[in-house]
Parts: structure tokens; sequence; C-alpha cells
């Protein structure tokens, strides 16, 4: 893994929920335009990596290196902090669309005020993401009036209107009806393909086989494995991980 | 006829209803902004905000309006050097005094929003200004309406206490107007059925709003 080409570097990771230690000792690279599956069962962590990765979580010990810039150094100056969060998309289990603003202005929202596009620049780029993600009808319409899988959608396009260099999803689809779940995996697969540099934080093995280029699996605040993902789903080497990707698979 | 002593006085009475009003309208506009303000700064996580800001709302909460209007009609031309018009010092007074009541409204209204919410906003890179100007203000208001209308009702009877420091407000205007004619029950009887219509009329809007946005 050539040094250049590590867009995303954890060293040394440690955070706390109290008493409670939820990352214990993370490392981890990730290469530019990778898409890394994280997995493991729930209360494993996973959620507060990401969160930890674009400064939502202020992690207490360790750091984070994106391109190069310390994310605990951001933590002193707000500006550089909300700078750092933009250079990211964040999409999650539950959607979070503004409930009061249309899909159009949900997805103008940050360009206009962190980007400061005008109303028609910001406008136009967000009817080409609609279109993309499938789902330009809908850019009048206000979330309450969309289903699960259209508002997802909505949420990657918003996303993406930022123009992020790195793409977190935390279990995307988990709150979704099964015929629904397809259609946000496919635009995530489109994104990966693209070359977008993606963590996902997802229980879909399916996808994690067929688009990952890593996978990650971690258990109680701990990354017990990092592995190429042919080698993940054919040989993986802890205990831990046969028995859940034994179980997982078994279910599907 | 009984009522013949409002006909005769109806234009000082409608007056002093006009300034009744105007207290009312200044001192709901500036302890509503104040009361955001007070209300979006005891939601800090600093302490050098929260505990001033949690001190200054616990201290009017727990002094009688009346002592407020006094301490400010007394002390105000002390501080400034001027003597103050009592009706300004009466709108001071209340909207210091209301605007702690307006902040606890949009403290629970604000913590009515999904959090989650907002670490939406700030994932896109928007600020803590922008988040709450532009996604929580805007949902936390539309849940706090039916509270604001009820505390706005408050408000306008509380400008009734302007009396006390000799503002002509209409029940200072109500009381002159008996001390000419000596009818005492029509002319208080009269003024309370003004404040009930007026206040009925508040709380009315108010369910119908709670319906409407689903409390």
């Amino acid at each position: 893994m050539s040094k250049n080409n590590t867009i995303i570097e954890i060293k040394g990771l440690n955070h706390w929920y109290g008493n409670f230690h939820v990352l214990k000792e993370i490392n981890l690279e990730t290469r530019r335009s990778s898409c890394v599956v994280i997995c493991g069962p729930s209360g494993s962590g996973k959620s507060t990596l990401l969160r930890c990765i674009n400064g939502l979580e202020v992690f207490k010990e360790g750091d984070v290196i994106i391109n190069g810039k310390s994310v605990s150094q951001c933590f002193h100056n707000h500006k550089e902090l909300y700078k750092l969060r933009s250079k990211f998309g964040m999409v999650f289990q539950h959607f979070e669309l503004y409930p009061h603003m249309r899909v159009l202005d949900n997805i103008t929202l940050a360009p206009r005020r962190v980007l400061c596009l005008s109303k028609n620049e910001a406008e136009k780029s967000a009817m080409a993401l609609l279109e993309k993600v499938g789902i330009l009808e809908q850019a009048y319409k206000y979330p309450a009036n969309l289903s699960g899988g259209q508002q997802q959608r909505v949420a990657i396009a918003r996303a993406l209107a930022m123009n992020p260099d790195i793409l977190l999803f935390d279990e995307p689809t988990s709150a979704l009806d099964p015929e629904m779940i397809r259609d946000v995996l496919k635009v995530m697969a489109d994104l990966a393909k693209e070359g977008m540099t993606m963590l996902v934080v997802t229980h879909e093995m399916g996808f994690a086989n067929a688009v990952a280029d890593e996978i990650v699996f971690m258990e109680e605040g701990n990354i017990i494995e990092h592995d190429d993902a042919v080698t993940f789903f054919k040989c993986p080497k802890s205990n831990r991980a046969v028995e859940f990707v034994d179980r997982i698979l078994v279910h599907i | 006829m009984i009522f013949d002593v409002i006909f005769r006085n109806i234009h000082l009475l409608l007056s002093g209803l006009g300034v009744t009003f105007q207290i009312f309208i200044l001192a709901w506009i500036g302890s509503f902004l104040l009361g955001i303000g007070l209300g979006v700064l005891r939601l800090s996580s600093r302490k050098a905000i929260y505990w001033p800001v949690t001190i200054y709302i616990q201290t009017m909460r727990s002094i009688p309006l009346i002592l407020v209007i006094f301490g400010f009609y007394l002390l105000l031309p002390i501080i400034t050097g001027k003597s103050m018009p009592s009706l300004v010092s009466a709108v001071i007074s209340f909207i210091v005094f209301e605007a702690v009541y307006f902040a606890e409204i949009v403290r629970g209204g604000i913590q009515s929003v999904r959090k989650n919410l907002i670490d939406a906003g700030y994932s896109t890179g928007l600020s803590y200004f922008q988040v709450m100007t532009f996604i929580i203000l805007p949902q936390a208001i539309k849940n706090m309406i039916p509270s604001i209308v009820t505390q706005s009702v408050v408000v306008f009877q509380d400008t009734a206490l302007a009396y006390v420091i000799g503002v002509k407000e209409f029940l200072r205007i109500t009381t002159l107007v008996n001390v000419r004619e000596v009818r005492s029950i029509e002319l208080y009887l009269f003024a309370a059925l003004v404040y009930f219509c007026i206040c009925s009329f508040g709380s009315l809007l108010a369910r119908r709003m709670e319906k409407r946005y689903g409390g």
C-alpha cells in the first residue's frame, strides 16, 4: 500500500462512552477509490468508528489522518472541523432527511450555505444527482411522501451534492423493506464502480461479496480481521469471522 | 341604561386598549426574540454560557413580575441617569421577564427535534449556527406554536400590570374613568369582558393550531 494512495489512516484510535470502551486501539488504512465494508455484531463499534472518522464524534485517544490532515487537530477549531466534515458524505440508517424541506431543498442546503453556490447552480446539480439515483420525479415532494428506498436515495444524493472525497454509509439498508434494498445497493455499487472511496457499515454480505474491495470485521471495539474481500469470504482467518460469515450466509 | 357609562367613555377606553396592544406587541416581539436566544444558549455545552443563562432564567422565574416592573421603573433612571417614560420601562420589564418563559418553550421545542438531524446537518459541513437556523429551529418552532400562543395570551394579561407604574393602558384608563364616573361595577365588568374575549380568542387559536400541527 503506497503512502500517497492512502486517503484515511487511523492510528491507535480509542474512544469511550462514559466508562464503556467502544473503540480499542483501532489501526486502519484505506486506499483512495476503495470500497471497504465494515461488518460485525451490533454494538461492536462500527458506527462509532465512522463517526470518529468524519469528526462527528470527538474521540479521546489516537488520531485519524484524512488526506494527510489530522482530525484531532480540528477539534479545537470549529471552522476547520466544519471544513473537514464537508469533505465527507454520510448516509444514515434512518435517512435523516430534513422533514420540513422538499427533496430538492434537502440536497441544495449545504451546497448553498457551505460552498456558497447560487440557488440556480445548486438546483441544477441537485437535479442531475436525483436523475443519477433514479428519482428525478420526486424533486418537489416532501420526504414524508416518499418510500424508504426513495428517501435513502435522496440521502445519498444529498451526501454527493457536496462533492465529497469519501462517502460513509451507516447501515444504509437496515431500515428498508427487502424490495427497496436492491435499489439502494444498486446506487451504491455504481458509486463504487465510479471510483468513489466508500466505507460501508452493513450486514449485506451479498453486497460485500460483490462490491467490496476489503472487509473489516469488528467485535467488541476491536478489529478482529481485515482482509481483501475474496480472502475474507473464502478463508477467513479468525474463528469469530468464520462463525459470523457462516451465520449470515446461512441466513441468506 | 346601565352600560351608558361605557358608551360615553368609549373613546378613552379604546385609547387605553390601544396602549395595551402597543405594550403587548412590543413586549411580545422583544421577549420572543430574546427567548429564542436564551433557549438556544441554555442548551450550550459550554459552562460559561450555560450557567449565566440558567441562573438568569431561574432568577426571573422566582421573582413576581410586579417586582420586576417596579425594579426597572426605579432602577433604570439611576443607571442611565435619565428619566424613562413609564411605558418604555414597562416594555423593558415585560421583555426581560416573559423572555424566560419563551426560552423554556424554545428549549423544549429544540429538544423535541430528532438529534440525528443535527448530525445529518453537521455531516454535510454546516456550522452549529446554520444547523440551528435552517434545520432545527424551523421544526422546533412548528412544534412550539401551540405553547407560544398560550404563553402569548399570558403576556397579554400581564400587560395589565403596567398599571402599577402609571402607564395609561386599558386597566388604568378604566380606573381613571371610574374616578370620574364612580360606576365601578359596570366599568370593571366591561374590562373583564374585554380581556376575556381577547384571551379566549387566543386560546381558541392555540387549540386550532394544536390540531393543525398535531401538537
